[in-house]
């Protein structure tokens, strides 16, 4: 059985576990190659963002802003985005630049898609690819920012394209070592694709000499200006809404047909996403992933009679967790809570039909915080969460330890390097929930004995 | 190594004409033959540069009263004000009664469309109600963000009424973002909401010890002010107050019966102490824990103005036992990093501060300078009149104090004040320019092309900003230190501080990393020539 609770009585967001509209938005920006992003609002709102993404990725993050101030809140905030424009153009000689919206903006009203004519047309930029995307952080969550900036994307920058074989492969917010795996595999499967948007080296970029302020890769302009002659595309994206969906998008307005596939981690979530592609290509499955295919599940059967002691708190962006929650269900290892600080109902809707009926109770929420977590899953006997770093007060004050996945992650390194799917990632994955249940286990093991047996017996 | 002014302006040419001209004021070249040398500063950041800087809401909630740890800080506004603002500054804060710690909590109000189309003060009300209930802190802060202000909330008038409901304190804060041009405007909202309203509040009408003292502008970044407390307190200091790392409501409220009051960021906190002045009588003592020297003439200051034998010989007694500890700690580190260069570029007062400590270990700054901080933070505070309000400084209300009658106390004849204020910076910052050597390049609101620029220039051994360009400076082959959060280190004050700061820095240098790494001016021959039989030609 399981219970979709929603939004809390409560007024106050005690801890949060999201983020606002615009972080996802410069996320999905950094995806394209030789992008810029401008937010129109308070500097503070690009210095706070850049902060949020360094730390993760360990990476120069530049985000330009058009520091609006008080006397921009009275007459209008136009002037500042030219200049904004005008000096990012000049010191980094973007290919694409996105425009994103803040609170301040909304608030005042600006309308950014007539700037944006406007401004291409007094600097004969009719053919400049510029994107705009309002993203108020009042709005909805940095995921929704992240799909909605993503599907504004090709809104403003996809055309009517001939046909041609290419697969498009829309992805949710994912590592970059997420991203160069799911590409690994096309590779092996000889698919040729346009992966959007692609940050796996924008924000996670060797170390060279020299060092460039831009980089040439990322989803490149000229495939997503053709996205819309692909022979279908698959976006990794379940829970999204219609509205905001970049998939839904090319199918309703280019006719390429639509498939969509939850994040490949787990077995099954690997499995839907590698029948997909060969019911597309009718390419059959390498015989090197079917290897590794065959490890993952003899890895889950060595595995199995400890995941199924978890009792997990999943959480983050709704994607995430979905697949997360879905493999913990593979393994035996019951989720006692599965949440999302975005507002999102397909999560719940999705997770039904995957619990059979009689099994115990599954706190889904949505629109929540981590004092809602907390309390749920402590009163479930959870014992291990897995999440962004956002739950470090779980491990610091219930004592439930963290494994660490998602965005973002600010209190340990490598967030950038976590590999979790396809076969060989959920691997990893599960290696990681697996140990730090055992090592859970055995910080108290001696002591626990020593009091049930020894102690207890005197 | 220093620059020309050519290269400066080659610099700045490629800016379009009128950022040029902006930006060239901002940024000089240390001239000691000129009587003074004026840079612009505090005033707005050109758009689309790619500055280091935040927002009034980082400097209000941020920076000065997001540390008053028995405090419940309720961000209102959409929930991503108050999540980058969640635990970012590493200020560390322990309290007597665990329940009335709450610096792990992020409290927002979650503002989503609704509550800006029909106000969200209802719903800000009822977030003070649940706090209450499920805290019970000692006071409440109210921090306001970009739509607050702009929809009209009244957060001041949801206060009041609270107030009355709960019988605590309730403080409203109107630091929305886009106020002023910097997290500047925010600190000095901070300084007059706490000095109007919970400076004074408590009862006291006497320090509780001798020599009692206010810490100013502390904000205990990776323990910081606990390592300045270690001192202070075996030297027989009592600190009254620390504002606001490790502070609270409840000690804030006193802070009116210190003797003397030490300003370390100056930038943040200079208002109250010029304030407390006014009101209270107490003079304020300019000081600077960060550096072995700094430090050790901070506590010969404090021990000039209190002019008591015991103190003054306790306080030599304690330089000399630490210095005897430290030194030879400090002289390893000293072989690994005497000769290089730094760039020292931080928010408001560290950019000065960290000048000393480098050089103590036989490091050059050649380029300072700060994110947000004001004329007088460079220049020194002679240049306060001169400083014409402009729009943006008139939107941030003016607090004037007046003596307050029953609390006002001199703390010495004036005659001795006077005589003090020619041997210590009592009530007075000379600023960083005058400690800066000749040719040294000061750069006020640096961005991320300048930086590229200056670093290409200059070639710095190491670069002290925060994390923003740390990566950038990182890429270029070049170890970064962050001086904002200390890279999850510290602390940095005080004695211990210096040796693990010395530490840090000779690390940066010294990592086997580094040796992958090779600079491209060492692939290139130093001579170009040819070697025959007989010799170099």
């Amino acid at each position: 059985m399981m219970e979709n609770e929603m939004k809390s009585c409560r007024n106050v967001n005690e801890n949060p576990c999201n983020m606002c509209m615009p972080m996802g938005g410069i996320i999905a920006l950094k995806g394209i190659a030789g992008s810029m992003v401008v937010l129109h609002g308070s500097q503070g709102c690009s210095t706070y963002m850049r902060r949020h993404i360094a730390e993760h990725f360990n990476e120069p993050v530049d985000v330009g802003s058009s520091s609006l101030n008080e006397k921009g809140t009275i007459y209008g905030g136009a002037k500042n985005l030219e200049q904004a424009l005008d000096n990012v153009r000049r010191v980094y000689n973007p290919h694409v630049i996105g425009i994103l919206t803040t609170c301040l903006a909304e608030t005042i009203g600006e309308d950014v898609e007539r700037f944006a004519d406007e401004y291409k047309q007094k600097n004969g930029l009719q053919d400049f690819p510029l994107v705009t995307a309002p993203t108020p952080g009042y709005g909805q969550s940095h995921d929704e920012g992240y799909w909605f900036t993503a599907k504004r994307i090709l809104v403003c920058l996809t055309e009517t394209a001939p046909k041609h074989d290419r697969l498009n492969i829309v992805i949710p917010h994912i590592s970059p070592a997420d991203i160069r795996e799911i590409k690994r595999i096309l590779g092996l499967m000889n698919i040729e694709y346009t992966l959007f948007p692609d940050i796996s080296d924008t924000l996670d970029r060797p170390h060279e000499r020299p060092y460039t302020k831009m980089t040439s890769n990322g989803t490149a302009l000229a495939d997503i200006k053709t996205m819309s002659g692909a022979a279908a595309t698959i976006q990794m994206g379940v829970t999204v809404e219609d509205s905001f969906s970049p998939g839904k998008y090319l199918k309703d307005t280019f006719g390429v047909p639509l498939y969509r596939v939850p994040l490949p981690i787990g077995m099954a979530g690997t499995d839907q996403f590698m029948e997909t592609l060969q019911e597309i290509t009718g390419q059959p499955m390498p015989a090197s992933l079917a290897q590794e295919r065959g490890r993952l599940l003899d890895g889950m059967i060595d595995s199995h009679k400890y995941n199924f002691q978890g009792r997990g708190m999943i959480f983050g962006e709704p994607e995430l967790v979905y697949s997360i929650t879905k493999t913990c269900l593979e393994n035996g290892l019951h989720p006692v809570v599965a949440a999302t600080g975005s507002r999102n109902a397909r999560l719940g809707e999705l997770l039904q039909p995957s619990i059979a009926d009689g099994g115990e109770k599954i706190h889904i929420l949505s629109e929540t915080d981590f004092c809602h977590i907390k309390n749920y899953g402590e009163e479930a006997g959870a014992n291990i969460a897995i999440g962004h770093s956002g739950g470090r007060y779980l491990e610091e004050r219930a004592g439930i330890p963290l494994v660490r996945v998602g965005f973002p992650i600010h209190d340990r390194v490598g967030g950038q390097r976590l590999l979790s799917v396809g076969y060989t990632g959920t691997m990893l994955l599960l290696d990681r929930i697996t140990n730090t249940l055992l090592e859970n286990k055995h910080k108290s093991y001696r002591k626990k004995m020593f009091e049930q047996f020894y102690q207890a017996a005197n | 190594m220093a620059i020309t002014k050519e290269q400066l302006d080659a610099i700045l040419e490629k800016y379009p004409a009128k950022v040029a001209k902006s930006r060239k004021k901002h940024i000089l070249i240390k001239d000691a033959s000129q009587e003074s040398q004026i840079i612009e500063a505090n005033t707005r950041t050109v758009p689309g540069i790619m500055t280091n800087r935040g927002c009034a809401y980082a400097g209000c909630k941020g920076v000065v009263v997001g540390p008053l740890k028995d405090m419940i800080h309720i961000v209102h506004g959409p929930v991503g004000c108050g999540y980058y603002a969640w635990g970012t500054r590493r200020n560390k804060a322990k309290s007597e009664d665990p329940t009335k710690n709450f610096l792990n909590y992020c409290v927002s109000t979650d503002m989503q469309e609704s509550d800006i189309v029909f106000g969200g003060e209802k719903k800000l009300a009822k977030v003070i109600d649940e706090v209450v209930e499920t805290f019970h802190p000692n006071a409440i802060s109210i921090s306001a963000t970009c739509p607050v202000g702009l929809i009209g909330d009244d957060i001041n008038a949801v206060a009041r009424a609270a107030q009355k409901r709960h019988g605590i304190p309730i403080l409203a804060f109107n630091c929305e973002g886009y106020k002023g041009v910097s997290q500047s405007a925010g600190h000095h909202i901070a300084n007059n909401i706490l000095l109007d309203k919970v400076i004074g509040a408590g009862e006291q009408e006497a320090a509780p010890a001798k020599f009692a003292i206010n810490i100013l502008g502390e904000y205990n970044i990776g323990g910081d002010g606990w390592e300045i407390k270690r001192t202070l307190e075996e030297i027989g200091y009592h600190i009254v107050t620390v504002m606001t790392g490790d502070g609270s409501y409840e000690e804030l409220k006193n802070a009116h019966v210190a003797e003397l009051n030490l300003v370390q960021c100056h930038r943040s906190i200079n208002y109250i102490a010029e304030m407390l002045e006014i009101k209270y009588g107490t003079p304020w003592l300019k000081v600077n824990f960060i550096g072995i020297q700094s430090m050790i003439e901070t506590l010969r200051n404090m021990a000039i103005y209190f002019n008591d034998e015991a103190l003054t010989k306790k306080t030599e007694e304690v330089i000399a036992r630490e210095l005897a500890r430290i030194e030879p700690v400090i002289e390893q580190y000293k072989k690994v990093c005497n000769g290089k260069t730094a760039f020292c570029f931080v928010g408001g007062s560290r950019g000065h501060h960290y000048q000393g400590l480098f050089a103590e270990l036989g490091i050059d700054t050649v380029l300072a300078g700060y994110e947000f901080a004001h004329r007088d933070d460079y220049e020194g505070r002679q240049v306060l009149p001169d400083i014409k309000p402009d729009a943006d400084s008139k939107n941030i209300p003016e607090l004037h104090v007046e003596a307050d009658e029953g609390r006002f106390r001199l703390k010495m004849s004036p005659e001795r004040l006077e005589a003090l204020k020619k041997e210590i910076p009592l009530s007075n910052y000379a600023g960083m320019n005058i400690d800066m050597a000749e040719g040294k390049i000061i750069v006020d609101d640096i961005n991320q092309y300048e930086t590229d620029e200056l670093i290409k220039l200059l070639k710095p051994d190491i670069f002290a900003s925060g994390i923003k360009d740390k990566y950038v400076v990182q890429k270029m082959g070049i170890p970064a230190k962050q001086l904002h959060s200390y890279d999850y280190s510290g602390p940095y004050a005080g004695f211990n501080g210096a040796v693990n700061f010395a530490r840090d820095v000779s690390m940066g240098f010294s990592s086997p990393t580094w040796n992958y790494i090779v600079p491209p001016w060492k692939n290139q021959p130093l001579l170009i020539g040819t070697v025959t039989e007989e010799g170099v030609a």
